[in-house]
């Protein structure tokens, strides 16, 4: 049995858990809108300091995620931007090599370079394009600057290129003036480019002439640009001159390139020399100026037009100060043209009507001068 | 022997503490459904350690702030919380051990009991019920009797509670 405090203690929890659950029973079956009132009251004193916090914690979380997705999205364009001037080389090739396509009137099959992790990557390429696309042996490969080199190998998806920087590749080639021919084969230096072999001593080629291949010996067909003369590598005996080519195409950049099915006839439009291009984009401005030309002349005699018009109107608008002539003078200065013709009447002379003063019309009507 | 008027301090600092977990902290857990209840692991050590109708205040002004900042039935919260409150302060009286596992269960039935009492009030459907009570509340119960072990292991001498570790 407890004591009086004891139960009085026990009443007392009894009371208070009665009130606390009887008001919340008032709560659960009051009307919502007082519900409502109620707890927007609560959040907005008593509670606002929990309100506040819990705010700043969102606030943080929601920060966080945000610099995660900012961070990433930063990133994501690092990438874009450090992968961004290799995709435009990449579609600059893409369209010199569509367009060199488009010029080219042999079949050809276009074909991906898949480059090696070798040293000797540049002497010999490996090619998506094999037998089952055409390719065949000793067709030549082509890039959009020219020659790269022939088909050594077919298999049936893919084949080896032996390019120019192989030492035993040759072709056949002419300057682009037609002026000298020789053999071009790669330097037998080890220097990395091409020798314009076996041009005869008499014929002198100047530094920049464009050589390309001449199409003898059935392989290569004629006009591909094989590189460009920079100078003299030695003479021999007094014969022969040996030239320094620089190589017109890169294979180890060389992304894509067409190989050349059916070679055959002159290729030498297909590549246009920088100097024909030269002339076609200074043809161009030639004509651009003189359109300009004339548009201008145009132009100007518009404009004078416009001013004789504008001039004459307002010659035949003005009226002139009126000049005032004596009549006995009038009619001595120009007899001719005021009196008639006729024979002078017998009577005595009356004297002359006043002399006529040029003006314009709606003038008074003794101006007859006109 | 501690002064009462030390240890009321000292109680204070310990559900200052909570409540600022649970409005600070608890936001940036990971799930928040299931991460631990600190206001009812504070409801359930207060309860632990006071008298039944102390217990019943405590539980009804838990219930009524939990009623104003959440969109469930008004006094569904006040309701809930006030019958765990007395119903844990009257349990620990009567029934349960100085053990240290076993207040942490008692702080997990706590929990559940509330969530239980509430969805019923709230008038829920019946599938939702039964997947909060099945799968959340039991996971939320068990996050925070763990946290009310770690408390009592920390504040065992603050709150005056015997364990039997």
């Amino acid at each position: 049995m407890g004591s009086a405090s004891e139960r009085s203690y026990t009443r007392r929890d009894t009371v208070l858990f009665l009130v606390c659950l009887g008001l919340s029973l008032f709560g659960v079956f009051s009307p919502a809108s007082w519900g409502q009132s109620l707890s927007a009251g609560l959040r907005e004193t008593v509670l606002w300091p929990l309100v506040w916090l819990q705010v700043r914690a969102e606030e943080g979380k929601t920060s966080r995620v945000r610099l995660r997705a900012i961070t990433a999205q930063r990133d994501s364009a690092s990438y874009l931007v450090q992968g961004l001037p290799s995709l435009l080389a990449e579609n600059d090739r893409l369209r010199q090599l569509l367009s060199l396509s488009r010029r080219l009137r042999t079949r050809y099959v276009a074909a991906e370079v898949l480059h090696q992790s070798q040293a000797t990557d540049g002497r010999t390429l490996l090619l998506s394009a094999g037998s089952r696309e055409g390719v065949s042996a000793f067709d030549p490969v082509v890039a959009p600057e020219g020659l790269v080199g022939v088909v050594l190998n077919v298999a049936e998806r893919s084949s080896i290129v032996m390019t120019w920087a192989h030492p035993e590749f040759r072709v056949s080639a002419f300057t682009v003036t037609g002026n000298a021919a020789g053999v071009v084969a790669p330097s037998a230096a080890g220097e990395g480019g091409l020798e314009f072999r076996g041009v005869p001593y008499r014929d002198s080629v100047p530094v920049g002439a464009l050589v390309l291949s001449s199409g003898l010996g059935g392989v290569y067909p004629k006009g591909i640009p094989v590189g460009s003369v920079t100078g003299v590598v030695r003479e021999q005996a007094g014969w022969e001159r040996v030239y320094r080519l620089q190589p017109a195409a890169n294979p180890g950049s060389a992304g894509h390139v067409l190989v050349l099915l059916a070679p055959g006839g002159d290729l030498g439009r297909a590549f246009p020399s920088d100097s024909a291009l030269e002339a076609q984009r200074l043809d161009s401005l030639e004509r651009l100026r003189v359109a300009d030309s004339v548009a201008q002349a145009a132009r100007d005699a518009r404009a004078r037009r416009a001013d004789s018009i504008a001039v004459i109107r307002r010659d035949t608008t003005r009226v002139p100060p009126r000049r005032i002539v004596r009549p006995d003078t009038a009619g001595a200065a120009r007899p001719s043209t005021v009196a008639p013709s006729k024979p002078a009447p017998s009577t005595p002379p009356a004297p002359a009507p006043p002399a006529p003063v040029p003006g314009p019309p709606g003038a008074a009507p003794g101006d007859t001068a006109r | 022997m501690i002064p009462a008027r030390a240890n009321r301090i000292q109680l204070a600092v310990v559900m200052l503490l909570l409540v600022t977990l649970h409005f600070y902290v608890r936001p940036r857990l990971w799930g928040p459904r299931v991460s631990p209840d600190f206001l009812m692991v504070g409801l359930m050590l207060f309860a632990m350690r006071s008298g039944p109708g102390a217990s019943a205040v405590a539980g009804f002004l838990v219930g009524l702030a939990a009623d104003s900042l959440t969109p469930a039935r008004f006094g569904a919260g006040a309701l809930a919380h006030t019958v765990v409150a007395y119903v844990a302060s009257w349990a620990r009286a009567v029934f349960f051990a100085d053990n240290l596992l076993v207040n942490a269960a008692f702080v997990a039935v706590g929990v559940w009991l509330r969530d239980f009492l509430v969805l019923l009030v709230s008038g829920s459907g019946d599938r939702p019920v039964l997947t909060e009570l099945a799968v959340y509340s039991p996971l939320q119960a068990l996050s925070s009797a763990l946290f009310a072990l770690v408390v009592l292991l920390a504040f065992r001498e603050w709150f005056s509670i015997r364990l039997d570790a």
